[in-house]
């Protein structure tokens, strides 16, 4: 597994003097579990922690970095690695069609049109969305476009997949679909959710309350912490 | 958010196909588009246009989309009814004829440009287009990613004027310019970031090593 590494990696309000909290306090950690839930009350940090680690926010103290590639130093190599799917699709799906915005991701890799399309199918066919691709994304269902767009991030085969909340806009249905998906990948996979279930399905669970982790362990230990913290139940 | 479905129709989106036209090469297409476009605004003949109009039309059928023709008269109207009246006024029944006759057939032949275009292949023609410019420092494949997301844009972006307006309405506040403005603005900077942050995540559009800006959180 690919190995990610925060050291005393903090991140403060835009334009703070250091009147406000920290949005995460420094925080030193490594990722190296093949899947890893992170929980916590909204406001907690959860997308900030996401986001500093395929270098979309640069820590304000400490390092991040991707398997020795810094964040700060080299962002666009460890996005080449990491790969993040965000809550809403609607603002990560960039063209009209899924097929379009997986041949998008795919520009750089290949080159060729022809064969750039048949990638695509390749892997749009492997999430069993091929009958899907040429659907405008405003006509696609909030869980199809979920899905589309995942497939969009996973066509460049990035080695970690970090997804913020992605099963937030999906029903019953599609969560399972997205756990079966998410079970299934060979990446290294990163998610945070208010799903517990879903949190279940992790090696490892990330608590997270007021910009810092405040418990890093096993699925049911972890879930039962954030329980405690959130319901005041033990 | 809503897509605005007017936006949508005038720009046209891809409607697949196997006809002629749509297996044509995108270079010819660009090309006659170019040189019809030119002649019917440079040489401002009656006979020009009508020829110009007819060619238009016989292009759309043979692309199986007739039907489609029509739209963006639909859509332009208000506006080339005031254009017509503003030139019918200045400078004679003529004028206002060739000006509006010249703008309606340049939109419906460059609409059936794109009508008839995957957007890959047009990424892939702008792109084209874009290259002989590398040796002055442009990057063809930001160009044509720009150009993209600007046409994926402009629907997006009218939708939410036309939410706004509503909202506006529900409240009393269609008169307000504020109330009109100031949100549509709010909303086209979040969606600019939303997009600049889904394209650095995914990596697209970057050169080899770029930093990101802070207070992206």
């Amino acid at each position: 597994m690919p190995s990610i590494l925060l050291q005393d990696a903090s991140v403060l309000p835009a334009g703070d003097g250091g009147t406000h909290a920290p949005i995460l306090h420094p925080l030193s950690l490594e990722l190296d579990t093949a899947r890893t839930a992170v929980v916590g009350a909204n406001g907690s940090g959860k997308s900030t922690l996401l986001k500093l680690l395929n270098g979309l926010v640069l820590p304000d103290t400490g390092t991040v970095s991707v398997d020795g590639l810094d964040t700060a130093r080299h962002g666009a190599a460890v996005r080449r690695r990491v790969g993040f799917v965000f809550t809403d699709p609607l603002s990560q799906l960039v063209m009209p069609t899924g097929r379009d915005d997986v041949e998008l991701s795919l520009r750089a890799s290949v080159r060729n049109r022809v064969q750039r399309r048949a990638a695509a199918e390749a892997r749009l066919e492997a999430l069993g969305l091929l009958e899907l691709a040429d659907r405008s994304i405003y006509d696609l269902s909030g869980g199809e476009r979920q899905l589309m767009a995942l497939a969009s991030v996973l066509a460049v085969e990035p080695a970690v997949l970090v997804a913020d909340e992605p099963s937030t806009l999906l029903d019953l249905r599609n969560t399972a679909w997205l756990r079966r998906i998410f079970a299934s990948l060979p990446q290294q996979v990163i998610y945070t959710t208010h799903d517990l279930d879903f949190a279940a399905d992790a090696d490892r669970v990330l608590v997270m309350d007021g910009g810092a982790v405040v418990f890093d362990g096993g699925p049911r230990e972890g879930i039962a912490a954030y329980r405690a913290l959130a319901l005041g139940v033990g | 958010m809503r897509r605005s479905a007017g936006a949508g129709d005038l720009l046209g989106a891809y409607r697949p196909g196997t006809s002629s036209m749509h297996a044509a090469p995108l270079g010819l297409k660009a090309g006659v588009l170019v040189v019809l476009s030119v002649a019917v605004l440079a040489l401002r003949s009656p006979v020009l246009l009508a020829l110009a109009a007819v060619l238009v039309l016989t292009a759309y059928a043979a692309a199986g989309l007739l039907r489609e023709s029509w739209v963006p008269l639909r859509l332009m109207w208000p506006v080339l009814v005031l254009l017509g009246v503003f030139q019918w006024w200045a400078s004679g029944v003529e004028a206002a004829v060739m000006v509006t006759g010249n703008i309606a057939v340049c939109v419906t032949a460059a609409r059936l440009l794109t009508l008839t275009t995957a957007p890959q292949e047009l990424l892939d023609g702008l792109v084209s287009l874009a290259r002989p410019l590398r040796p002055l420092g442009a990057d063809p494949e930001r160009f044509g990613l720009t150009l993209a997301l600007m046409l994926r844009s402009i629907p997006f972006l009218l939708g939410s004027a036309r939410d706004v307006r509503e909202s506006a309405m529900a409240r009393g506040l269609e008169r307000n310019p504020r109330a009109l403005t100031v949100p549509v603005v709010i909303r086209a900077v979040a969606y600019a970031r939303q997009t600049g942050d889904a394209l650095a995540a995914r990596g697209i559009g970057e050169r080899s090593e770029t930093k990101v800006a802070k207070g992206n959180r």
